[in-house]
């Protein structure tokens, strides 16, 4: 239920609506069974206290009027007022007791005459006392009455009305009449009855007119959200229906030309990416072509150098070492725009990390050692098996080590390989000229080299760090960096061992805090 | 006797500068520029090996190559600007022994060709697997008394995993045995070969008998 109301709109605007107006109702209710109480009840009293006038007026007379002398005929007379009191009037429901009022000299030598089935205990001291400081005046009291019947106690209201009487030779009386409401309260309920069941059905009635009010107005935001996760889930084409003027129209007329816009500009994306991956195709034969040519021509030459006269050999040396270059440069300009068109898609296997990694530093040792830095290496005990794509894995191993030798001043390179439960690392570290901060945050930037005025002396192309970063996030992995100027710098690789699954954490960790991140940050 | 090369290449200098580089490595060079004029020209210079560019003009390199592989078993070098596309796994499946990646550099090419000139060599003159008997000296495979027709890599390749029959070889040993390479390769290449090698000599291509695979390892044969 709660999760329904949470969900549809429609569901909170029929409940908002049932509840308010349930409580509206209920006040409404509420007001109009107690003023309808109240005026059944004042009608009804004005009555009682208008008949009781006449009977104790009545009574009066009956007493002034008699000559009974002695005492037996006034008990007679006594007792025949209070069946004619009970007989006039129009309800029957009326008791009648006539009582004698207490603190008076002589002994009660008659009997007070009460109608069968009245309970003088509903006739409290209290209200005796009043009635006989009324100086004749008529007073009542609201009372309940409670009846039994086959051993079922059932009460209703009443009203007790008294006055005082003066009788001659007895003295000084009371005469109460207990009036029964019970019909009034019937009345009030059944009032009360009706009201309930007719609020019921106008809460009901509201409830249904505000289910269908809401329907017509959510059910074109239903069909657009719907439209909406069409276009979102690749079906560009899809639209909604423009009908009419109102506001509905407008939205479905304003939400079509979104859409229209959204699938041109879509379709011109995808046009020019697909443009740029045959481009990328195109250069990568139409420069490659010739560049095997140049490259067979040069090294033909490079060999016979030693036959050319020495400006010639030198130009030859030259043009080798260029050309290799231009060979690099391109196939790392090709590489990254595969990357920036999406058009890779690595060769996912599983395999064992230091294997990877044996590998790619026996193939640079020779250079390490040209430049006479030994390459230190830390491997776990054990298979270090994980998820990537192995040639990209081994460039990118490559490339951190290519640029730990350069920049490595020919001291001690160490490469650490580790694992955790969820991930495989391998940290590349050398303690040469190392990296300030600002130089820091631009190490993983195209074409951007450490320190621009130091002597290039390896055949980079710039792009290596770049490509690598790509490389690592192609496997959803993370590159991170420590460096500090002439300390030395740290590259830290974290791949997942399962791909698509989350690395909390990796399981090697960097010299110092001064790092940079490039892909998921990991501490 | 200098081994003839053909080399179909539609880009001149290209190949006028891959003659000179055959010239001076001691192979005998002959040219065709245009992909419809590739199969009369192998015809008629019978060459021993053929150096194939997959991008030409008129009938492309992977159809040349399918028309060659046809007629005959002669070792195919395609020449590829792409190594990474479907041309490729294309030209593997066309038929293609072996491939370089523009650009290359002179040794490499030749030493892709001498790998796929390098005669077949065994002690035994004779070696059988399963159904299968392998005439080392006469280069051919019969099996039950009938010869099947393997080109000579595939031959090379069966009599590689049949002369240690029940040992495992990972891909990487099999490049390096079967096509000469020191260093890591494509084992594309290897899929590729033992598919083709399989279509010819397994009874049940799909439930292969002679070579299984090893998963995760490699293949062996028996």
């Amino acid at each position: 239920m709660l999760r329904l109301l949470k969900r549809s709109v429609q569901a909170r605007a029929v409940a908002t609506t049932v509840a308010l107006s349930s409580v509206l109702l209920v006040v409404l209710g509420g007001f109009l069974s107690i003023s309808i109480g109240n005026g059944l009840f004042d009608a009804r009293l004005q009555q009682v206290l208008a008949e009781s006038e006449v009977a104790v007026l009545d009574a009066q007379n009956i007493f002034a009027a008699s000559s009974v002398s002695d005492e037996v005929a006034l008990q007679t007379l006594m007792n025949s007022v209070v069946p004619r009191l009970e007989a006039t009037g129009i309800a029957d429901s009326r008791r009648v007791a006539l009582l004698r009022s207490p603190g008076q000299t002589g002994a009660q030598i008659l009997q007070s005459p009460i109608s069968s089935g009245l309970d003088t205990a509903l006739i409290s001291p209290d209200f005796r006392s009043e009635v006989r400081s009324s100086a004749g005046r008529v007073l009542y009291q609201s009372i309940q009455l409670s009846q039994s019947e086959n051993g079922i106690v059932t009460t209703s209201p009443g009203v007790v009305v008294g006055s005082p009487i003066d009788i001659p030779i007895a003295g000084n009386h009371e005469l109460y009449l207990v009036f029964d409401l019970s019909s009034e309260q019937q009345t009030l309920s059944f009032v009360q009855q009706t009201l309930f069941i007719g609020g019921l059905a106008i809460i009901l009635i509201i409830g249904g007119v505000a289910y269908l009010v809401t329907g017509w107005i959510v059910r074109p935001v239903k069909v657009a959200a719907e439209v909406s996760e069409e276009i979102a889930d690749g079906a560009l084409d899809v639209r909604l229906l423009e009908k009419g003027e109102d506001v509905v129209a407008v939205l479905a007329r304003s939400f079509n030309k979104m859409a229209d816009s959204l699938e041109q500009k879509i379709t011109k994306l995808a046009s020019v990416s697909k443009m740029q991956q045959r481009f990328v195709s195109d250069v990568s034969h139409e420069l490659r072509t010739p560049l095997t040519t140049i490259k067979l021509a040069g090294d033909l030459i490079f060999e016979n150098r030693n036959e050319l006269d020495p400006q010639l050999r030198r130009s030859a040396e030259l043009m080798q070492g260029q050309i290799e270059r231009f060979e690099v440069l391109l196939s790392d300009l090709l590489e990254i725009s595969k990357y920036d068109a999406g058009a890779v898609l690595p060769e996912l296997e599983i395999h064992d990390l230091t294997k990877v990694v044996t590998s790619a530093v026996s193939s640079i040792e020779p250079l390490a050692l040209k430049r006479g830095s030994v390459i230190e290496l830390e491997l776990p005990e054990g298979e270090v098996l994980a998820e990537f794509d192995s040639r990209r894995i081994d460039r990118l191993l490559g490339n951190l080590l290519a640029n730990a030798i350069e920049h490595g001043e020919g001291k001690p390179i160490s490469i650490a390989v580790g694992l955790s439960d969820d991930a495989v690392a391998v940290r590349v570290t050398d303690q040469g000229v190392g990296m300030t901060e600002s130089e820091l945050e631009r190490v993983f930037d195209r074409f951007w080299r450490a320190d621009p005025a130091r002597k290039r002396t390896s055949a980079g192309t710039g792009l290596g760090l770049a490509i690598s970063l790509e490389d690592t996030l192609l496997h959803g992995g993370s590159l991170d960096v420590w460096a500090k100027p002439d300390e030395g710098a740290s590259f830290r690789l974290t791949l997942p061992k399962v791909q698509g699954e989350p690395v909390k954490s990796s399981p090697l960790t960097l010299p110092g805090s001064n790092t940079s991140t490039g892909g998921l940050d990991l501490q | 006797m200098t081994p003839k090369i053909l080399v179909i290449d539609d880009d001149n200098a290209l190949r006028e500068m891959v003659g000179i580089v055959l010239s001076a490595s001691g192979f005998e060079p002959t040219y065709c520029s245009d992909g419809n004029q590739a199969l009369s020209i192998f015809e008629s210079e019978k060459p021993d090996l053929v150096l194939l560019d997959v991008m030409l003009p008129g009938k492309n390199g992977i159809t040349v190559c399918q028309e060659i592989r046809n007629i005959a078993g002669t070792p195919i070098i395609m020449l590829t600007a792409k190594s990474d596309t479907n041309d490729v796994v294309l030209g593997l499946e066309a038929g293609a022994d072996d491939y370089i990646v523009k650009p290359f550099e002179p040794s490499e090419l030749t030493a892709r060709i001498r790998a796929r000139l390098r005669p077949v060599t065994s002690s035994e003159a004779v070696v059988t697997l399963g159904s299968l008997t392998l005439d080392i000296e006469g280069h051919q495979v019969l099996r039950n008394g009938e010869q099947i027709s393997l080109t000579p890599l595939e031959f090379n390749l069966l009599l590689t995993l049949a002369q240690k029959p029940k040992q495992v070889f990972t891909r990487e040993l099999l490049l390096e045995k079967v096509w000469g390479y020191q260093y890591k390769a494509d084992t594309r290449l290897v899929n590729v070969h033992v598919q083709r090698l399989r279509s010819k000599i397994e009874e049940d291509p799909d439930n292969p008998k002679i070579i299984k695979t090893v998963r995760g390892i490699g293949y062996r044969a028996g």
